[in-house]
């Protein structure tokens, strides 16, 4: 059986949906245990209320948790105890294999760095997130390709990317059950020598490397593409992307149901593309990908998003559990091994 | 008149025995079924019989039977209880062909009017002190025929309101009437004789939906989860646990951790005091021969009650101001 240490605290809609997803997915999944992390007085009542199996749940209590206008550094520092500090403390301790957050990134960061800490050789954690692709990807089928970082480091060295890549192939390979999943780095033109000086020095390690399926650079527009299974880069870039792509999904639904709302003619047009829409809508549904992995951590930290409904948690419990049983964080930690020593730390040393 | 120590009442189908007829073909196969094929609810066998089971210091313990299953297959039940080991004292079932026979169709699918007059006429052979403790399941109306029947008992339902009830569900005029008869030479407790209910979570209902019913109703997930609270009550003593728990371990493949968070969930749930805990861990360990997975459970068990940290609570059980209709409403909503 797999141990999920789940933060029930944290998402936007408090415990109800944490409780609901793990709930429903102790009658679903006899081969995993959920470890409901927070105030025990308002988990246990909404627990009653559900169908659940008790074999396959238990609480964690703690009454602090970091809420979405704290400052992740100041609320750990007032309450070593918040609930996503304690789901990596029973990772830590070893009762649990896996954290799964819908709260605060920075928190998530914060408390995985302080509790599990970093892979050997990782010296910044990747926010990934998976992208809905016009490709698909791997063996069964994908429809998305995963990005990272999207918001972990802002400020990132060559050695990051080079790490970012094997960490992300990795995982893509742990979770898309590809073995060799194509990754790239994102920048502004495919050639090697494009791009801002870390971005053609990480290329150039990549290439030589020989650890992963390395496809060279992509473009902005290779994304929505899905040119390749893994697009990575910095923080700042990636979180600017990602927002992109979200904003641009939004402005195309709403454009859509405006056109909808104005003309019969459209509403036909609509009406008979309805099963086609149907099938982009299920693409673009971010519950059904079931959170994101917070990378660079010596067990699997999943961030769901912070508006996710049980679907989307009881998704991200499945993710994290198949993080868990794969040899991931293994393989991170032999890659990074083999890398060429920084320049940095030769010279510090 | 005052021979036994404690009265068990159980109920059968989905109780006792695992009796999953939501399928007609099931319910055939089940009708012919020798006793070798019967299948028990994890824990019953093991549980019933360390309940009854004959252990210095506690008085014999009487076993009632009152079942919805037709009275032909008495002989088949009967054999299934002797296979498991089970002694008993009273055995009901229903009389189906008769009700058929008889035109009586609502009698079919009516419990109160079939298990109240049984459980008042049974009480009636029982002297006031001796108490009781109840089992039955979500599948039926039992935690609400055992509250009623309780409540009954302790004088705080008058005859005139359990003729409402009685109405109320349908219950035929002779069920009242015997009903009544067994009122008139019944002793009344001068407490609650019955301590506890058990109802087993066969649907796997959500347990906040017996709130209504108060803390003497126990919903449990299955019978290791009874035991527990059995120990706290005085009826089982360690040695009996650990008979349970290693019944769930062996047969049932249940693993520690897992009976560990079934133990949290009846703490969780105010059902299991804190002490309890402490004297069933401390006997556990005097046990010399306790086997090493019993002490890995009390391990995890611990590990558990510590996660729970100061949100644990204790809820006695205590009856609750029962208002039968409301509740019936209750039910009828879900």
């Amino acid at each position: 059986m797999t141990t999920i240490a789940l933060d029930c605290m944290g998402g936007d809609h408090g415990p109800q949906e944490a409780v609901a997803g793990a709930a429903a997915l102790s009658i679903e999944r006899p081969d995993l245990h959920t470890i409901l992390v927070g105030d025990a007085a308002q988990i246990g009542p909404l627990l009653d209320s559900m169908t659940y199996d008790p074999a396959r749940l238990s609480v964690r209590h703690t009454p602090h948790f970091v809420g979405p206008e704290d400052v992740p550094r100041e609320a750990l520092a007032a309450h070593p105890d918040v609930s996503i500090a304690e789901a990596c403390e029973l990772v830590a301790e070893g009762r649990a294999s896996a954290v799964v957050t819908a709260g605060s990134t920075g928190a998530a960061i914060l408390a995985a760095a302080r509790r599990l800490g970093r892979i050997p050789g990782v010296r910044r954690a990747a926010l990934a997130a998976v992208t809905p692709t016009e490709q698909r990807h791997g063996p069964h089928g994908d429809p998305f390709a995963l990005l990272l970082d999207v918001g972990a480091t802002l400020n990132v060295s060559s050695r990051d990317l080079v790490t970012f890549a094997i960490m992300g192939s990795a995982y893509a390979a742990a979770i898309s059950g590809n073995d060799r999943p194509r990754v790239a780095l994102l920048s502004n033109g495919t050639e090697s020598h494009k791009g801002p000086p870390e971005v053609v020095a990480a290329h150039a390690v990549l290439a030589e490397l020989g650890e992963i399926e390395f496809a060279g650079n992509v473009e902005g527009l290779d994304i929505p593409r899905g040119s390749v299974d893994v697009v990575v880069t910095g923080g700042f870039i990636g979180n600017v992307v990602l927002k992109m792509l979200e904003g641009i999904g939004e402005v195309i639904a709403d454009l859509a149901s405006d056109a909808y709302a104005r003309k019969f003619l459209w509403r036909l047009g609509l009406t008979m593309l309805s099963s086609g829409i149907k099938q982009i809508e299920a693409v673009m549904d971010w519950e059904s990908y079931g959170g994101a992995p917070i990378l660079g951590f010596c067990q699997p930290v999943i961030k769901a998003h912070g508006r996710s409904r049980s679907g989307a948690i009881a998704n991200a419990c499945k993710v994290a559990a198949k993080a868990a049983r794969s040899d991931m964080v293994r393989t991170v930690e032999r890659a990074v091994a083999r890398l060429p020593v920084p320049e940095e730390e030769e010279v510090g040393s | 008149m005052s021979e036994w120590g404690h009265v068990y009442r159980w109920d059968l189908d989905k109780t006792y025995l695992d009796t999953r007829f939501e399928k007609l073909s099931r319910m055939v196969k089940i009708a012919f079924e020798s006793a070798e094929e019967k299948v028990n609810v994890p824990g019953a066998a093991a549980l019933l019989r360390e309940l009854s089971s004959e252990t210095a210091g506690f008085s014999p313990a009487r076993v009632t039977i009152v079942s919805g299953s037709p009275t032909q297959m008495r002989k088949v039940l009967e054999e299934k209880l002797a296979l498991d080991g089970i002694t008993w004292h009273e055995f009901h079932l229903k009389p189906q062909w008769k009700n058929i026979r008889r035109g009586r169709f609502r009698a079919i699918r009516d419990q109160v009017g079939y298990k109240l007059p049984l459980l008042l006429r049974s009480r009636t052979k029982i002297s006031q002190e001796v108490k009781e403790t109840l089992f039955g399941d979500d599948a039926e109306a039992d935690a609400f025929i055992y509250s009623l029947y309780a409540d009954i008992v302790a004088g705080r339902v008058d005859d005139q309101e359990m003729v409402r009830v009685m109405k109320a569900v349908g219950a035929y005029a002779d069920a009242i009437e015997a009903c009544h008869r067994s009122l008139r030479t019944l002793e009344f407790a001068r407490s609650d004789a019955v301590e506890r209910v058990f109802i087993m979570l066969d649907k796997s209902t959500p347990p906040a939906f017996f709130g209504p019913f108060g803390s003497r109703v126990v919903p449990v997930f299955n019978y290791f989860q009874a035991a527990l609270v059995l120990f706290a009550d005085g009826h089982l003593d360690a040695r009996s646990v650990i008979t349970v728990t290693q019944a769930f371990l062996e047969a049932d493949q249940h693993t520690p951790e897992e009976l560990a968070n079934l133990f949290q969930d009846v703490v969780r749930r105010g059902h299991l005091p804190a002490h309890a805990m402490q004297e069933l861990g401390m006997a556990v360990q005097d046990e010399e021969d306790t086997p090493p997975q019993t002490r890995e459970v009390v391990w995890a068990c611990v590990q558990r009650f510590v996660d729970l940290a100061d949100e644990r609570r204790y809820d006695p059980p205590k009856p609750p101001e029962m208002d039968y209709f409301a509740i019936l409403e209750h039910m009828k909503k879900h």
